[in-house]
């Protein structure tokens, strides 16, 4: 009986999809929506499927361009908090600089960052870097203060100094804590890499989404919306399922 | 006796609250023989853990202190890494194996990782964890999780232990199976040992002497040697040896208790008059 609750549960989850495309699709049939205004799913998949050269590429240059930002991103926030762990006079120093920071919309100088870095990766990827490193810093900074006195006296007296209490308890410490942060900062740093190409750039999932607009090409419009989307969960799934292997003995929600 | 392994002299401590000073330790003056396995009791809130933290180098004493070990007299500040401590909590990382867990003292020390693990793992049947090298500390039981932390302060090869109220936290039977082994373990090792306790029974059944602390300000107020001979086995506990001994320990530590409790209660003894 349990078993036969479970196994409706699981499939209730994946059921939805094709339920609402199927659904979707009738609508759109039924009441004769214009494709201008909704596109039915099977339209949007032959647009894709016509367009898929050119969209696979753009998923590749905007995941490249995350990738990178959120890889850059993370090792800036990981230093960025040990840095502040270390010294307290570091962190009353830049930690109000780096709120501040992200008090300003990124939209507001993503034009600065193309007229400097030019419309290629380097500008995007610095985009998502500064949308993803902040919540790691602050997310390093945390795991590591979650380390108790009493453990660092433990290390200290076996002879540890500051090195070996860093990387052998701050750091594994601070790894569940790191790994949300990522995971937040995965889906930062698309929006990151989306905007900076809104700004300027000759390829990616941003420029497919303005052109598209543009153009007033809607079944487009929609292919790039539903890429997008796609992309951000596998992203999300990627980081979740490496923190599921690294950080296994805390399981984080 | 001979040389002491551990000579304290003169050890106080005390700290600053706002404008109140508090004083932890008072004039601690404490040996412990080579090879001895020493008790130490008091009420709670008397400066047990803080003399340790001393005798570990974890926190500096007053400046009249002095410390000799083996007869040389140590640099108070310079401490970390002499002895082997066992803190109250296991501390174990729930990332480490249970070997590498045991491992970890040695690690810091310097010990390359491969020769660390060959001795840990040969040590395994001692400690009762053979078979159990691979798990996580989050698999294990309370009685073995405290077994590794013991485990991890015997691979940090030292000659003396300090190990503060190691078996605290576990339940009864669990308890008296440890003090068991851990005895048997002492027997065959002869380390010098210093260990923590507020359970009467297990100072005197573990000990070859017993320290009493006072209430804090916490000075060592009493000392018994116990007159049991090793091996000794569970039913120790009955002998009049043993009982006499209780009985004597019991009054001593009740008035410090109490002294303890008085201390502890007197700002809420007045608020109640009060009203």
């Amino acid at each position: 009986m349990r078993l036969l609750v479970r196994l409706i549960n699981t499939a209730g989850q994946f059921i939805m999809l094709p339920v609402a495309l199927v659904l979707w699709e009738l609508a759109v049939r039924v009441f004769a929506v214009a494709p201008d205004k909704l596109p039915a799913p099977s339209t949007i998949l032959s647009t894709m499927w016509a367009g898929r050269v050119a969209l696979a590429n753009a998923v590749g240059v905007t995941l490249y361009e995350t990738v990178l930002g959120l890889a850059c991103g993370t090792l800036v926030g990981i230093l960025s908090g040990i840095a502040f762990s270390r010294f307290r006079m570091l962190e009353r120093m830049f930690l109000p600089y780096f709120v501040a920071s992200q008090a300003v919309p990124i939209i507001a100088f993503g034009a600065i960052i193309i007229m400097w870095f030019g419309n290629g990766v380097a500008s995007k990827a610095l985009i998502a870097l500064y949308l993803s490193f902040f919540p790691i810093a602050v997310n390093t900074l945390a795991g590591i203060r979650t380390v108790s006195e009493g453990e660092i006296d433990l290390l200290r007296s076996f002879g540890a100094g500051a090195q070996a209490i860093l990387l052998k308890l701050q750091l594994p410490a601070a790894m569940p804590s790191i790994f949300t942060a990522i995971r937040l900062g995965a889906s930062l740093a698309l929006v990151g890499a989306i905007v900076g190409e809104w700004f300027g750039a000759s390829q990616g999932l941003g420029v497919v989404l303005l052109t598209a607009m543009y153009d007033n090409r809607v079944p487009q419009l929609w292919a790039g919306i539903i890429l997008t989307g796609l992309t951000g969960v596998a992203l999300f799934a990627i980081v979740a399922m490496l923190q599921s292997r690294i950080v296994w003995w805390q399981a984080e929600v | 006796m001979a040389t002491s392994k551990i000579r304290a002299r003169n050890i106080s401590k005390h700290y600053h609250v706002g404008a109140r000073t508090i004083h932890t330790l008072d004039n601690v003056n404490l040996d412990v023989g080579t090879g001895e396995f020493v008790t130490l009791v008091g009420p709670s809130g008397c400066g047990k853990s803080t003399l340790f933290n001393i005798l570990v180098g974890l926190v500096a004493p007053e400046k009249d202190g002095e410390l000799f070990i083996d007869g040389h007299p140590q640099a108070l500040d310079h401490l970390l890494g002499s002895v082997a401590f066992m803190p109250q909590r296991d501390m174990l990382m729930p990332w480490r194996t249970v070997l590498s867990n045991a491992t970890l003292g040695a690690e810091i020390d310097g010990v390359p990782r491969r020769v660390a693990r060959e001795r840990a793992l040969a040590s395994l049947d001692r400690f009762g964890l053979r078979g159990f090298e691979a798990h996580y500390p989050g698999q294990l039981s309370g009685g073995m999780r405290q077994r590794v932390a013991l485990m991890r302060t015997f691979m940090f090869d030292r000659d003396t232990m300090l190990l503060d109220e190691p078996f605290g936290a576990l339940d009864a039977l669990t308890r008296a199976l440890m003090q068991r082994w851990l005895l048997e373990l002492w027997e065959t090792n002869k380390r010098t040992v210093l260990f923590i306790t507020h359970d009467i029974d297990e100072a005197i059944y573990l000990g070859d002497r017993v320290l009493v602390m006072s209430a804090r300000p916490g000075s060592i107020k009493f000392e018994a040697k116990v007159p049991l001979r090793h091996p000794r086995s569970p039913d120790v506990v009955t002998q009049p040896e043993f009982v006499a001994l209780k009985r004597q320990l019991l009054a001593v530590i009740e008035d410090e208790s109490l002294k303890a409790f008085a201390a502890l209660n007197q700002p809420a003894a007045a608020g109640r008059t009060a009203i």
